[in-house]
């Protein structure tokens, strides 16, 4: 008896073992995709990118007639996750799903890939970020806030996600245009950042829309301003940075953005196949529902328009944390410009 | 249809009650797998139940998240393997049980202690929500440092010779946990230019390798002896035990609740706290603690499951997840077009409700699927050490994996096997090293930003006695100090003796 389970358990591997040999064989002649596709995600599962990936994937694995398996590979803002991908062969059969991060890694030195090293399948879309305090605030405007900063340097306290996080990158920003400076609280989420001010241990702090509408909505804090060129639908009483500092217009628009990546060498075939089912999915209304949820602007970028994206960002922010000290490489230096 | 009406909504529809039946049946399964977490378990069902009804998803996924909490206790128990770091305290005492053939005991008095602890998570929530919430917002990064000193203070309980033995054990958990990117600067420590060393040392891995691999290999060195028989007569607790036992119940419940419901800190610092408390507060435990005291398995296990109620407290009140489970529950709820938040009430009370409701209910099923198969399970311990051990191993590697799917902590896994079976082969105990792994991360932090937002070290110590929450918390530290001290036992002797004359 026994001798006979072993028997059949070495017949199954060696039987499993040259199906998959056999499998990726024939890959390599038919058309992709032939076989299933596996994105790896730069966060943990559940959080604001997965959401919005899984979904997605879910619609556009029904165009394509594969599978697209999910992988979170979290860590090191993403670092992990990007290493992993381009460590893969540039095939289009494993995509890189992420935020905006990667586009920081060579400036602040996180790692040496950025997006440049990869080509953008699909850009899903930006959100919109703003400056917020608690309910018994006194600031009731951003120029108010920005004023008492300048009078009073390093000295107003901020929670911020750390170094190169979204608040972070927006201290920057204000810092290149105003000058004024604070004392920065690194937090694990944007979640505790929202906590802290809301327990007031920390004066403001900058946060998605999609994080803080509802404790606006219920009165728990007051957005100062938002970074956007135009009026966000949700939150149209909230005035424009740009109304009280223009100087932002060069800068924006800039916030978190959400992106499907291939390893850069991937045939233009593949891409253009992946692209297509995306854009298909994009447009799916229970998607489009989906995005409205999480207040999301659409992008639905593709090819050279994604790539001009990508680019404009990216100089956008180099510059402004060159001009505000906190890298010391131009972005002339880190060859963006 | 006013809050009540809706409290009775999972009646209307059975379809919801067999759900969260499902759930809880799942979850006590996922989570006796080291490695395999809650959170994995409920962001599978998010894409899973994209296109459902939002009320059935909602109540699997909180089947689920009670059933995986309680489940961790199993394999800690049973196997000195926690499913989960919330169990880890549940094996300090646990396992030893089961090694004197109670582990149909132990089982049993976690299950009533969950749902115990389970049960008042819920009434916190039900009727305390806005209270909790007032008290969750006061800790400041300084007040969760002192916590987290709470949580190192049980290294001193753990050392089974000495305390400097586990002092040894827990410095270097500290020294690996700053391994990776400094979770402030994003400086890289010790990472040798390896991006997969970037963001660290997972504490699941450590945990997996020191508790489960260290301990097949020990018992590898001797095959011959045969495994306890389990006694299985005596699985419900007595109405007399669990009587004794209620005021560390209260106590463990209300803590968990409390942490639970911190944004930074769940049930994992819950469970470690409260067994502290339980070993410094229960006076005379029949067996002492670490031999296999009751008392060390219904602190942790009222304490983690209480938390889960506690988590739910600021996603529902704040949008604010009190874990990593509510935040995947936070995207899901998004995804279905809804909006936790201090709007809730206002906007969508029916949710409010079911999620009590189905709290509630899970909390029945767990004291259902809990007592019954026990006997089934204590029989895991009696498959001879041959065919369990390769098993074990075999779980040890897919769970650590699992973790973040990533190769690198499972070599990191094996690694803290071995330093696991010559820990224990030189008598260092192996829990110290979980808990410096797993505070390291949360002391460094906290310290650094309270500095940071006190201005200097000075203005930060002056924060912590001018803060009433931090002067209290400093206080239960001080005082668990002082009780440990020669000076306060021979005052305490003193003062019975006199109360002794007195009679």
């Amino acid at each position: 008896m026994k001798r006979l389970i072993s028997l059949l358990l070495v017949l199954c591997m060696t039987v499993t073992v040259l199906i998959g040999c056999d499998n990726k064989e024939n890959n390599s002649e038919s058309i992709f995709p032939a076989r299933d596709i596996t994105g790896i995600v730069q966060w943990g599962a559940g959080g604001g990118t997965d959401s919005l990936m899984r979904p997605l994937s879910s619609l556009a694995e029904k165009i394509l007639g594969k599978s697209i398996v999910i992988q979170n590979k979290p860590g090191a803002t993403g670092a992990i996750a990007t290493q992993y991908v381009y460590e893969q062969d540039a095939d289009g059969y494993t995509l890189l799903m992420g935020a905006e991060n990667p586009q920081l890694y060579s400036m602040l030195g996180i790692s040496e890939l950025t997006y440049e090293d990869f080509e953008p399948v699909f850009i899903i879309g930006d959100e919109k970020v703003g400056i917020i305090v608690g309910k018994d605030s006194k600031y009731n405007s951003f120029t108010e806030l920005i004023e008492d900063a300048l009078a009073n340097p390093g000295t107003i306290s901020m929670t911020t996600t750390g170094t190169g996080g979204m608040p972070w990158s927006v201290s920057s920003f204000i810092k290149a245009i105003t000058g004024a400076t604070f004392k920065q609280i690194p937090f694990d989420s944007d979640a505790a950042c929202l906590t802290a001010v809301l327990g007031g241990h920390a004066d403001f702090t900058v946060a998605k829309v999609q994080s803080a509408i509802q404790s606006y909505k219920a009165g728990e804090i007051k957005f100062l301003t938002l970074l956007s060129l135009e009026e966000v639908d949700v939150l149209p009483e909230v005035p424009l940075v740009i109304e009280e500092y223009p100087e932002f217009k060069e800068y924006l628009p800039w916030g978190p953005f959400y992106g499907i990546f291939v390893k850069d060498g991937t045939s233009l075939e593949a891409i253009d196949v992946l692209s297509n089912a995306f854009i298909e999915a994009f447009k799916d209304e229970s998607y489009q529902e989906l995005l409205r949820g999480f207040n999301v602007t659409p992008l639905g970028l593709t090819g050279e328009e994604a790539k001009a994206y990508l680019l404009d960002w990216k100089r956008n922010t180099a510059d402004a944390f060159y001009k505000s000290g906190a890298i010391d490489k131009s972005p002339e230096e880190l060859g963006i410009k | 249809m006013n809050g009540l009406a809706y409290l009775f909504l999972p009646f209307q529809q059975p379809l919801l009650i067999v759900l969260v039946a499902i759930g809880v049946f799942a979850g006590i399964y996922i989570g006796a797998i080291p490695g395999l977490s809650g959170t994995m378990a409920v962001s599978l069902l998010v894409p899973f139940t994209f296109g459902w009804e939002t009320n059935p998803a909602i109540v699997l996924m909180i089947g689920i998240f009670s059933g995986v909490v309680y489940g961790g206790s199993r394999s800690a128990i049973l196997l000195n393997i926690p499913g989960a770091p919330a169990a880890v305290a549940t094996s300090f005492d646990g396992y030893p049980l089961a090694k004197k053939g109670l582990a149909g005991e132990a089982i049993g008095i976690a299950t009533v202690q969950s749902v115990f602890g389970g049960i008042i998570g819920v009434i916190a929530l039900a009727f305390f929500a806005p209270v909790v919430t007032k008290v969750a917002l006061k800790f400041a990064p300084r007040d969760y440092l002192l916590l987290s000193f709470m949580g190192m203070m049980l290294v001193g309980s753990l050392g089974s010779k000495s305390i400097s033995r586990g002092l040894v054990t827990a410095a270097m958990g500290v020294l690996l946990g700053t391994v990776g990117m400094d979770p402030i600067s994003a400086q890289h420590r010790f990472t040798f230019g390896n991006t997969y060393l970037l963001s660290g040392i997972d504490y699941v891995t450590a945990m997996i390798g020191l508790f489960g691999v260290s301990e097949a290999l020990v018992q590898i060195k001797d095959l011959s002896i045969e495994p306890v028989k389990q006694k299985a007569d005596r699985i419900v607790p007595s109405f007399s035990s669990i009587k004794k036992y209620l005021p560390l119940t209260i106590r463990s419940s209300i803590v968990g609740v409390i942490v639970g419901a911190l944004p930074g800190a769940g049930g994992d610092i819950a469970a470690l706290l409260t067994y502290d408390q339980a070993k410094r507060t229960v006076k005379n435990p029949e067996v002492p603690f670490g031999e296999g005291a009751v008392e060390g398995v219904v602190a942790p296990e009222s304490a983690n499951n209480a938390a889960i109620g506690g988590a739910f407290i600021p996603m529902l009140t704040m949008g604010i997840p009190g874990d990593s489970v509510t935040a995947v529950m936070l995207g899901a709820l998004f995804i279905h077009g809804l909006h936790p938040g201090p709007m809730l009430m206002v906007e969508t009370p029916h949710l409010f409700y079911l999620i009590v409701s189905s709290l509630a209910l899970s909390n029945i099923f767990l004291l259902i699927f809990g007592l019954t198969g026990i006997k089934v399970f204590t029989k895991l311990i009696e498959i001879p050490k041959g065919r369990l051990l390769p098993i074990i191993i075999m779980l040890s590697v897919v769970g650590s994996y699992a973790v973040n799917n990533n190769l690198y902590d499972v070599f990191w896994m094996v690694a803290f096997g071995i330093i696991g079976y010559l820990f224990k082969q030189y008598d260092y105990p192996v829990g110290p090293m979980v808990l410096g792994i797993i505070l390291a991360d949360i002391i460094e932090t906290n310290y650094r930003r309270s500095v940071i937002s006190a201005g200097s070290i000075l203005k930060f110590i002056g924060g912590i006695f001018t803060s009433p929450l931090s002067m209290f918390l400093l206080s239960i530290i001080i005082f668990s100090l002082l009780v440990q001290t020669e000076w306060y036992k021979r005052w305490r002797s003193k003062r019975d003796l006199k109360r002794y004359k007195q009679d």
